[in-house]
């Protein structure tokens, strides 16, 4: 059990060089370390489940494909998070056009006088819990995501996901930080706004707060 | 953008905000201005719930996701054929000592006691087993009561040593083609001198006669 605990705790680069020594079960702990975020972005980027399993698949595959060409000098997720985004990317563009999200003018300053100042912060507070949400609202998430641009997507949930660094996000998505800035400004709006309208609605519908 | 116009200032970096990435100077900046705007408070305040409720949405959707077999279908994909056997040994007792280190050097503590106790169990006498048995040893020789004998040593073909125990009273035993009466300990033989033991065997009939001597 020691063994296993040390085992888990070796750092992703240590893994990395025992796998190109031929070390599968190296592999292996890296694959269960970050299937579950590298899938909820794919989930998050792409909706669909199905194409979200084969993509985070795909991901890990090309990794360890790959793995010589990863230099070290980055962290190793986010080379791994620059895979799963791209591989997401294509399988977007592949989709062909058809409902996918109108790009952002990021030189235009967003209207935030439309969305409701703090109708999301009201309602949920700063710290939703699990059990206080509905399936219904898990839906509307992925359902606001996919009015986000890709490029716009991928930055929030990589954010959101996996708690990245604004530099870490500049190094994955290879933009300059000002990119991700703006970016994530613009996405978190447009989200913000979808959710409030959605929630104002769902208050309406209930009654609460009704007279 | 709201009324307050130094909103369209802050209103961007309240993302960057939240998201702790500001440096110490803007974010005293931004704290001034939210001390005194009610709109970006609300604002920060959206922002901070938004961002809950996408992580805590987004884990809601791998809620019912199976990963039992997704390793499982990546390692398949990623397997290379088998490579040779002395490097999957080699690879296997590299990934023992470093994965298992405490599973192994305890395997290794429990073999060497095993060894240590059973090697002088596996060593102690043993019976041979009926004539001519393998591995017998010659472990005492007693020759009847008062009676003379002499050591006959022979070698046999295969490199071992026979030793005949010869009674000397020829008044009793008249001497043979078999070389008179024979005291062969059972299962006699004698550890030749590559240590291995020959199995005792009545002498062949070409065998040179015992000659006799003193024990």
């Amino acid at each position: 059990m020691l063994g296993c605990r040390t085992y888990l705790a070796t750092d992703d680069l240590t893994l990395v060089k025992r796998v190109r020594t031929g070390d599968q079960r190296a592999f292996k702990l890296l694959v269960e370390r970050y299937q579950r975020k590298v899938y909820a972005v794919a989930l998050g980027m792409l909706k669909d489940k199905e194409e979200a399993m084969d993509v985070s698949q795909e991901a890990f595959v090309k990794v360890y494909k790959y793995l010589d060409h990863f230099k070290g000098d980055s962290s190793f997720y986010t080379w791994l998070y620059r895979i799963t985004v791209n591989i997401c990317i294509d399988v977007i563009r592949k989709r062909g056009g058809g409902g996918e999200a109108v790009e952002f003018d990021e030189s235009q300053a967003m209207d935030l006088s439309e969305a409701r100042i703090g109708a999301l912060g009201s309602r949920l507070g700063t710290n939703p819990q699990k059990s206080a949400l509905r399936r219904e609202l898990a839906e509307k998430i992925q359902e606001a995501l996919s009015t986000v641009p890709e490029k716009h997507r991928a930055i929030l949930l990589l954010r959101e996901i996996e708690g990245m660094s604004y530099d870490d996000l500049a190094r994955t998505l290879d933009i300059p930080k000002g990119t991700v800035m703006s970016r994530l400004f613009h996405a978190r709006a447009k989200v913000q706004k979808i959710l409030s309208e959605y929630l104002e609605l769902d208050e309406a519908k209930s009654g609460v707060g009704s007279e | 953008m709201a009324g307050n116009p130094a909103c369209e200032r802050f209103v961007p970096m309240l993302s960057p905000y939240v998201d702790g990435e500001l440096s110490s100077a803007e974010r005293v900046n931004v704290e001034q201005h939210l001390a005194a705007c009610r709109d970006c408070t609300g604002r920060a305040a959206d922002l901070r719930a938004e961002s809950g409720l996408l992580r805590v949405g987004l884990d809601m959707a791998l809620d019912d996701v199976d990963f039992k077999d997704f390793t499982q279908r990546v390692m398949a994909r990623v397997t290379p054929d088998k490579p040779p056997f002395m490097e999957r040994l080699k690879l296997a007792v590299s990934e023992m000592f470093l994965y298992q280190r405490t599973a192994m050097i305890s395997s290794l503590a429990t073999a060497a006691v095993l060894v240590l106790v059973g090697m002088p169990l596996l060593m102690s006498d043993r019976a041979p087993v009926g004539y001519a048995a393998e591995r017998m040893t010659v472990k005492s020789i007693q020759p009847y009561r008062n009676a003379e004998v002499a050591p006959v040593v022979m070698e046999t073909d295969n490199g071992g040593t026979i030793i005949w125990l010869v009674d000397e009273d020829s008044d009793v035993l008249p001497a043979g083609a078999e070389g008179g009466e024979r005291h062969e300990q059972t299962g006699g033989g004698q550890p030749d001198g590559n240590g291995r033991s020959v199995p005792a065997r009545p002498a062949p009939d070409a065998a040179p006669r015992p000659s006799g001597g003193s024990l």
